[in-house]
């Protein structure tokens, strides 16, 4: 029954007293005069008690209709208080309605302590998340990171850049529409639908970076859900690193077919010398002028083997940057002029002349002296051996101020270099094939002044030529 | 026994010379190539009883040589001994597939040569 329904009820109620009462009255009325005023005193005292009834619940019905709005005020002030309790009438109740208000308050409470912890942890949580981002962030190798549905959820500048696609993508984006690379797809999924959850697979995959074969070591592992695993071995998701494996490779294959030119090269003098050497232990040479031929080519195998062996450790000191390199301010003018007093004597047995342009050595550059002697006698004898009986032997240097640099230049009228051989000119144990049979050589000379002007001196080499009429051979360097 | 021929066929001078040197004092008649294609022609023409080529020469290299030998019926029946200083980086099949009998890797006996012709060749020591 509603509170507000409750006064009709008790008004209906003495009402209903009054006629019954009234009925009863009548009957004693008429029978006994003496009980009319009994009556009479009788019915107004009722009323009376029923007008005191009717106040009585109209202010209890108030005082709980206060008590009520009060508590829907506190409630939705967030701080409920205690009931007062001053009428007895409503004791139990308010005691009732107090000791679910205590409870509710302590309910509150836990509730905003549970809150602010969560809030704790929740900041924790976005700062350790912030610092995991940061730190994928900053890996050179490309790493991406899938959720159980295969979407993506975080990757990296270098993932973008090796797997093309935008990092600005939405967040839990399927990862099969981020990546165009299928194998990469495939290999998320398969790793994540295996739920090895402490397992690792590595994968070697190829593909084409901006139309470049690249190969990555792709390194997959899941990401164990702490929440789910009790009940189920699916990952929270798969980890993807990717690391550009092009150069290793590179420097792998470009180091064995060093190693097998080396092999090469060093066993082509060697078989020489234990042939020739097996021969006159043998007594093949049968005549004093045959034992002399194979004492002398046994004499310069030896001396190839050694050069070889010269060249292949500087250009590997070099490389690796063992070896020491004493720069001081020298002039390039002085240094080629040594280099020609030791290469005129074999150009004169050849008759070549040898025609200096070379001013005085004014200009200096920053440069290792016996390096940049190295670079010009090698580059020298090239152009003395390729240069057929009665050649011609230009030797300059040029200074150009404006481009503050100084120019030594070798010119030859000899055998010259085909077009197509000239871009390998410069390459470990490269030969021009069609020259070969004119003098002997390891293939490393120009290598080696590649290496020392380039690599040590930060200069430029550089070649022209055209078969049959000549070449120049030559480098730069910065003036000081 | 009539006096067999074999062709040597080496861009290192040296080496030709050694060989050649070394087969004639055996007794041999020997012809000579600095490169592949040159070989190829003496071979056509002279038909030899056996070839010693470099693995790596001009032109056609040992390998090529020898397959383009067994091209045609008058100069597949010609074995064939390489010397190299590259053995390991022959397939297996590369030599059978040439006809290769022999590999010999540089640097190389004199003597050892001289065996494995005479073992080729069939000729007891």
């Amino acid at each position: 029954m509603k509170v507000r329904s409750f006064p009709i009820f008790i008004v209906c109620l003495l009402m209903a007293g009054l006629a019954s009462t009234a009925s009863s009255a009548g009957v004693v009325w008429r029978s006994h005069p003496d009980a009319q005023a009994m009556i009479v005193a009788g019915v107004v005292l009722f009323m009376l008690a029923a007008v005191a009834g009717l106040l009585a619940v109209t202010v209890l019905r108030s005082n709980c209709r206060d008590a009520a709005k009060r508590l829907v005020d506190q409630i939705a002030d967030g701080a409920v208080e205690r009931i007062p309790v001053k009428q007895s009438e409503i004791r139990p109740l308010a005691n009732a309605i107090n000791d679910l208000v205590d409870y509710s308050n302590q309910k509150v409470a836990d509730a905003n302590l549970r809150f602010k912890e969560l809030e704790i942890q929740l900041k924790v949580a976005h700062a350790e998340r912030q610092h995991a981002e940061a730190i994928i962030k900053s890996i050179s190798d490309a790493v991406l990171v899938t959720d159980r549905f295969d979407e993506l959820v975080l990757a990296n500048e270098s993932a973008a850049k090796a797997l093309q696609f935008k990092t600005e993508q939405p967040r839990r984006t399927p990862v099969d529409q981020v990546l165009s690379d299928a194998k990469v797809v495939d290999l998320i999924r398969e790793m994540r639908q295996s739920g090895s959850i402490n397992g690792r697979r590595v994968v070697e995959h190829t593909t084409a970076v901006s139309g470049v074969d690249r190969t990555y070591k792709v390194t997959l592992s899941c990401v164990a859900d702490e929440a789910r695993s009790a009940e189920s071995n699916e990952p929270a998701g798969v980890v993807c690193v990717l690391h550009d494996m092009t150069r290793e490779k590179e420097i792998a294959q470009m180091k064995n077919d060093f190693v097998s030119h080396v092999s090469h090269e060093l066993r082509t003098p060697l078989a020489s010398i234990r042939a020739y050497v097996e021969m006159l232990v043998d007594g093949e040479a049968t005549d004093e002028k045959t034992r002399r031929d194979f004492y002398e080519i046994i004499q310069s195998e030896s001396n190839r083997l050694g050069r070889l062996i010269d060249n292949i450790l500087s250009i590997s000191r070099i490389e690796s940057g063992l070896v020491k390199v004493n720069k001081q301010p020298i002039s390039l003018s002085v240094v080629m002029k040594d280099a020609i007093e030791v290469i005129a004597p074999q150009a004169k047995t050849k008759n070549i002349s040898i025609e200096e342009r070379v001013p005085p050595a004014f200009y200096q550059t920053l440069a290792d002296r016996d390096m940049l002697y190295q670079a010009l006698l090698n580059l020298m004898s090239n152009s003395v051996k390729y240069t057929p009986e009665g050649g011609r032997l230009i030797i300059e240097t040029v200074v150009d101020e404006s481009a503050k640099k100084v120019v030594a230049k070798i010119t030859d009228n000899g055998v010259g270099i085909p077009a197509k051989d000239l871009p390998m000119l410069f390459g470990k144990f490269f030969r021009v094939e069609s020259n070969n049979k004119m003098a002997s050589g390891t293939g490393l000379g120009l290598s080696l002044v590649k290496h020392i002007v380039e690599g040590v001196h930060q200069g430029r080499v550089f070649v022209t030529s055209e078969e049959g009429k000549g070449s120049t051979f030559g480098f730069e360097l910065p003036l000081v | 026994m009539s006096q067999r021929t074999i062709l040597v066929a080496d861009d290192e001078s040296h080496i030709l010379n050694v060989v050649s040197l070394k087969l004639r004092n055996a007794g041999f008649k020997v012809l000579t190539a600095n490169n592949g294609q040159e070989a190829y022609d003496i071979a056509t023409a002279e038909h030899p009883d056996l070839l010693i080529t470099d693995f790596h020469m001009p032109q056609l290299s040992g390998i090529e040589l020898c397959k383009k030998l067994k091209e045609s019926a008058a100069t597949a029946g010609i074995p064939a001994i390489m010397l190299t200083a590259r053995g390991y980086n022959l397939e297996p099949g590369d030599t059978e597939q040439s006809g290769i009998n022999q590999l010999i890797s540089k640097p190389f006996s004199p003597r050892q040569l001289l065996t494995a012709v005479n073992d080729v060749l069939g000729i007891a020591a």
